[in-house]
């Protein structure tokens, strides 16, 4: 079991990092956003791989639920900021944000 | 395991070519494709549940989602990337899965873990006795998006 735990978990550190380094080094905002799902994607494997190699994937598949819903409601409204943003910039790039002046 | 394995690498590539891919179209569907993987590697996981949610909700709803969000912006699209991630991404990423198989499984070793009882009734009971706050955050929450979805998209008044 130990095995199989190993090899969810490396995987799942590999979508954290990849995730990571999207938020750190793109520039258009729905790729900062695709970068937030790849890193929740690594993080609920996480959850679901442990609660399976613990015995207790019921638990975990609960909160793996609360997990998806909770980012649902996070896509819908940052997807909504972010062509509220649009229409204000013209633009996606996110260092138009960074502007403070009107 | 051959095929978990076969199926988690297809998870870390769709992912990665969704963060890497420069038309914002191909990564929301590469997204979408490594949540349908995602869902079948949780389906082999004996977590039906999570796997039904993982791919009707990230890979269907999300999806819609993005896909209406990038039609709505079609024009600013055109947005310069910094050429030195291009690059230094790849690298850090591979240099990351390498100190990653090596560190892993000897972390996971002493990782402490709290001694629980074993599990006992289905995922429904699971779900409305052990996690009944969940659920109602649930509620709150999904309350929440829709609030801050109306308030963004309100009718702006004449005199603004």
């Amino acid at each position: 079991m130990t095995n199989a735990w190993y090899l969810y978990v490396f995987f799942a550190a590999a979508l954290v990092c990849a995730g990571l380094l999207g938020l750190l080094g793109k520039r258009n905002l729905i790729k900062l956003l695709i970068a937030i799902e790849v890193i929740g994607k690594g993080v609920s494997l996480l959850l679901l791989s442990t609660g399976f190699a613990k015995g207790h994937i019921l638990t975990a598949q609960a909160l793996v639920i609360t997990f998806i819903v909770v980012e649902v409601s996070l896509v819908a409204t940052a997807l909504a900021l972010i062509i509220n943003v649009y229409r204000h910039t013209k633009s996606l790039d996110v260092r138009n944000l960074a502007k403070l002046k009107g | 395991m051959i095929v978990q394995t076969a199926l988690l690498i297809g998870v870390v590539l769709f992912s990665v070519l969704a963060i890497a891919l420069r038309d914002v179209l191909r990564s929301a569907i590469s997204l979408a494709v490594a949540s349908l993987l995602l869902g079948i590697v949780f389906f082999k996981m004996n977590a039906p549940y999570a796997g039904v949610f993982e791919i009707s909700v990230v890979a269907g709803l999300i999806t819609v989602l993005f896909i209406l969000t990038i039609a709505l912006t079609r024009a600013g699209d055109e947005v310069r990337e910094s050429r030195l991630v291009n690059w230094v991404f790849p690298l850090v990423f591979v240099a990351f899965v390498a100190v990653d198989a090596l560190v892993m499984k000897s972390l996971l070793g002493k990782v402490p873990a709290l001694a629980a009882g074993a599990e006992a009734g289905t995922f429904g009971e699971v779900l409305w006795k052990g996690r009944t706050f969940d659920l109602v955050g649930q509620i709150a929450v999904i309350l929440a998006g829709v609030f801050a979805v109306l308030a963004l998209f309100r009718k702006r008044e004449k005199h603004d």
